[in-house]
């Protein structure tokens, strides 16, 4: 991965696509690297925050994010309790918007497109942004149902089975499954419905998968099931984690993002340097374990 | 206080008062059973007048304890001890057909004296034929998108109802062209045989429920199978019903409404997946134990109860004396008013609760609205009727004491509870559910119709089925709304007068108020009233429980 600091000035709003073109899958000068967190990566950017500001009523969860997260890798966000990582991703998808008090402020590119330009339904940016949350949370529907919701709710027509079938395959449930299909997904184990999820969140073909602590509740079995898995779907995927293990950040991303207390993202850099020389004390503190 | 040795061992702990505990303790027992006690007693004393079991032969009483107490006991203990979920399925098999019978009574009324079996057969058919093509055009969903499926069923349930151009042609003075498929099949010239037609709508309506409940259970096959067997087990009824003397008709209607689900229920319990045939040996010994009993107290020629709940009371009219008078056209009024203010009530309540709780933004307005919805549920129901008599039947002009202004009324007087009660049963819905649809790209209709509702219907319903339970003991409303005292004919159409059951009750305690009338008739009917209540309760139990044990 290179690690030169571009150091460009942001060109602001004017390097913004075109508003009307949500399709654009271009790759524009949205991906200019920011400053404070001295990162780029090789890799074409999908998500690029700029100066991200969130309330919930008074209170300010996020401090000027701003970060590219480059596609086809896992993006891990590090932090102690309460210091908004998982408000950032619900910023990418506008989950927040479900919630009364979140204000948000900034801009967030998907793809170069602004997602909280006023012409953007949040309703259709979800249908491209997969999520997957901390507690497993299957409809009390039958496996196939849960996993063929996404299309069925976006009207999008293909061979059922087939989609199925492929989707539970690339979530590492189809052995154990196959033959339970119209058997509630409530049925499963912890681990296996969190999978389930995950097939439910890949069906649709999404560009982005948000996760949650994907694992926070499960033992370490189906834990370590889902890491192997993690970095399966990368290959196709761009994943975002939130994660408070600090060895599974370790383990299973590319690029790890640590957001300490106040809501301000320290350091964004490649896992690797992030654990073993990061520029900042108090990512080293955290990551020792010397506080947090 | 602990006492130390000098060594330092602890030799005891002491004691430490709980006087004023046990006191307290007790005292709340007594608040608790004070209501129930005195209930109790009432009701004791009421079913006393009214079945009078002291009339009863020694013999009489005998011979059910040996043909049914004892040997349900001892099967029953027996079954009890060794799985206890076999039992508890066992009774609800036996509760289950005696409340099915019930309902069986209800909807014979309905097919026999309010709805001519050929119209039933019509709107049956005229409704089921639209709801068949549009749950194929659901199947077709991931290829025909949402709004043209609407317009299509829509159109569809307008041509079968109304054909064309129907009552907005007729409101434009367009004479009909295409005759509804309902007005076809009630001018066709030659009319299949009354039971016939009976045993395709409620047979109909029975075994398609049997087979989805089978499809539940088994495959598409296993309900296929059952739906066939359901149907076939209704005509066979009707073929021997005669033979047995009983009647095609009711011969029908409780094979539809009673044994068919009462066998489906019984089949999964006894010999499906997890089932155990020793429930089923329970609730056989208790049924079959009935049965004997009845027929040796017969054969042996001991009386049973000279009760004054009787068939004759349950099937005629009011009289002038006490032993004559029935509940009849009571009991039809209140089916006839509950079905009236469920189809009102339902949709409203239900309506006004998904938008309080999924749409309404957090403002003073929905506030205010909020705690209005509790205040009108404490209103006096006297006020309801009132309200009743003002709006429906000064204002709109509608006559007094009809079946849609009595049931317009209570569905007013019970749409704060069905609101309230469906309130909290959406509320129940894990928000987890909505937020992995809202994560999936549902739209908010979209959630509320797969996630929401569906998770919350069997909650929206058992809170619907007792707020019905409060509406059909309502005395005061129907009073106000000017319901006659007596009505001598079942209520046909919804214009036509009603009475109900507590309103029954009520004029023979009051305006017929004689000695005679006072202990025969007015137990009578409150058993009676009680036992349906019971019955709708039970229902609305069973639901909830089995909503408890999925959830």
């Amino acid at each position: 991965m290179s690690e030169q600091n571009r150091d460009e000035q942001r060109t602001g709003d004017a390097g913004s696509p075109d508003p009307t073109d949500d399709e654009m899958l271009i790759q524009t000068d949205v991906s200019e690297s920011v400053e404070r967190t001295g990162a780029s990566f090789d890799r074409d950017t999908v998500v690029s925050a700029r100066d991200i500001n969130v309330w919930y009523g008074d209170d300010q969860a996020l401090q000027n994010i701003s970060m590219d997260i480059p596609e086809k890798s896992v993006t891990a966000m590090v932090g102690p309790s309460g210091c908004g990582k998982s408000t950032f991703l619900r910023c990418i998808n506008r989950m927040n918007d479900l919630i009364d008090s979140a204000r948000v402020e900034g801009d967030l590119y998907l793809r170069g497109k602004n997602v909280y330009d006023d012409d953007v339904d949040p309703v259709a940016l979800r249908r491209r942004v997969g999520m997957v949350f901390q507690k497993p949370n299957p409809f009390p529907k039958s496996i196939r149902e849960n996993v063929t919701y996404g299309l069925k709710i976006q009207d999008k027509g293909g061979d059922y089975d087939e989609i199925v079938e492929e989707s539970l395959k690339r979530a590492a449930l189809w052995e154990e499954v196959k033959d339970q299909l119209d058997e509630s997904g409530l049925e499963l184990s912890g681990g296996q419905q969190q999978r389930l999820c995950i097939a439910r969140a890949i069906a649709p073909d999404p560009e982005v998968l948000l996760m949650d602590e994907p694992a926070s509740a499960l033992d370490p079995v189906a834990t370590s099931q889902i890491e192997d898995l993690i970095e399966e779907l990368a290959q196709e995927y761009t994943v975002v984690i939130v994660t408070h293990n600090m060895q599974q950040a370790a383990r299973i991303s590319d690029q790890t993002a640590v957001f300490l207390t106040g809501g301000e993202l320290v350091e964004f850099d490649d896992t690797q340097k992030i654990f073993e020389n990061p520029e900042s004390q108090r990512v080293e503190d955290y990551i020792t374990g010397k506080f947090g | 206080m602990a006492t130390t040795s000098d060594s330092g061992e602890i030799e005891g702990f002491g004691q430490v008062s709980r006087t004023v505990g046990t006191v307290f303790r007790y005292l709340l027992l007594a608040a608790t059973m004070f209501g129930i006690v005195m209930l109790g007693v009432l009701l004791l004393y009421v079913a006393n007048d009214a079945i009078r079991p002291l009339t009863a032969d020694p013999g009489w009483y005998l011979v059910f304890l040996l043909a049914l107490v004892v040997p349900s006991a001892a099967v029953g203990w027996t079954v009890r001890r060794r799985d206890s979920e076999a039992f508890n399925f066992g009774t609800l098999l036996v509760g289950m057909l005696v409340v099915s019978l019930m309902f069986s009574g209800g909807v014979a009324l309905l097919v026999i004296d309010v709805v001519p079996p050929l119209v039933a057969l019509a709107y049956a058919i005229g409704i089921a034929v639209p709801v068949g093509l549009s749950v194929l055009l659901t199947g077709q969903a991931h290829r025909i998108s949402f709004t043209p499926r609407l317009a299509a069923t829509t159109a569809l349930f307008y041509l079968s109802l109304f054909g064309l151009p129907g009552p907005v042609g007729g409101a434009l003075g367009v004479p009909q062209v295409v005759p509804s498929l309902v007005g076809a099949i009630q001018s066709i010239p030659v009319i299949p045989v009354d039971w016939m037609m009976i045993a395709a709508v409620v047979g109909g309506g029975s075994a398609a429920a049997v087979g989805a409940y089978a499809a539940g259970i088994g495959d598409r096959t296993t309900g296929l199978y059952a739906a066939t067997a359901a149907f076939a087990a209704t005509l066979v009824a009707g073929a021997l019903g005669p033979a047995v003397g009983l009647g095609a008709v009711p011969a029908v209607v409780v094979t539809a409404v009673a044994f068919v689900p009462t066998g489906a229920y019984a089949w999964r319990g006894g010999f499906a997946e997890e089932g155990s045939p020793l429930g089923l040996v329970f609730a056989a010994t208790v049924v079959g134990g009935a049965l004997v009993g009845a027929l040796a107290v017969d054969a042996l020629g001991f009386a049973g109860p000279a009760s004054w709940v009787d068939w004759g009371f349950l099937t005629s009219a009011h009289s002038g004396t006490a032993e004559n008078a029935g509940l009849y056209p009571a009991i039809g009024g209140s089916i006839l008013l509950m079905a009236t203010v469920a189809a009102l009530s339902f949709p409203l309540g239900v309506g006004a609760a998904v938008y309080l709780e999924e749409y309404a933004p957090d403002n003073a307005l929905t506030r205010f609205v909020d705690v209005n919805i509790s205040n009108l549920a404490g209103v006096p129901s006297v006020v309801y009727g009132l309200l009743g008599l003002g709006v429906f039947v000064t204002y709109l002009g509608q006559s007094a004491g009809t079946v849609l202004v009595g049931g317009a009324t209570l569905a007013l007087l019970i749409l704060p509870i069905v609101i309230i009660s469906s309130r909290e049963a959406i509320r129940s819905v894990p928000s987890d559910m909505r937020q992995a649809s809202y994560g999936m790209g549902a739209t908010r209709w979209q959630t509320v119709k797969n996630v929401v509702l569906p998770e919350a219907f069997p909650g929206i319903l058992t809170g619907t089925i007792l707020a019905l339970g409060r509406a059909i003991g309502e005395t005061a409303p129907l009073i106000m709304i000017g319901a006659p005292n007596v009505v001598f004919n079942l209520p046909d159409t919804l214009g036509s007068k009603v009475s109900a059951m507590p309103l029954q009750v009520y004029a023979w305690s009051g305006l017929f108020a004689s000695e005679d009338f006072y202990t025969k008739a007015v137990p009578a009917g409150v058993v009676v009233l009680l036992a349906v209540l019971l019955a709708m309760n039970s229902v609305a139990i069973v639901l909830r429980n089995k909503f408890e044990r999925t959830g």
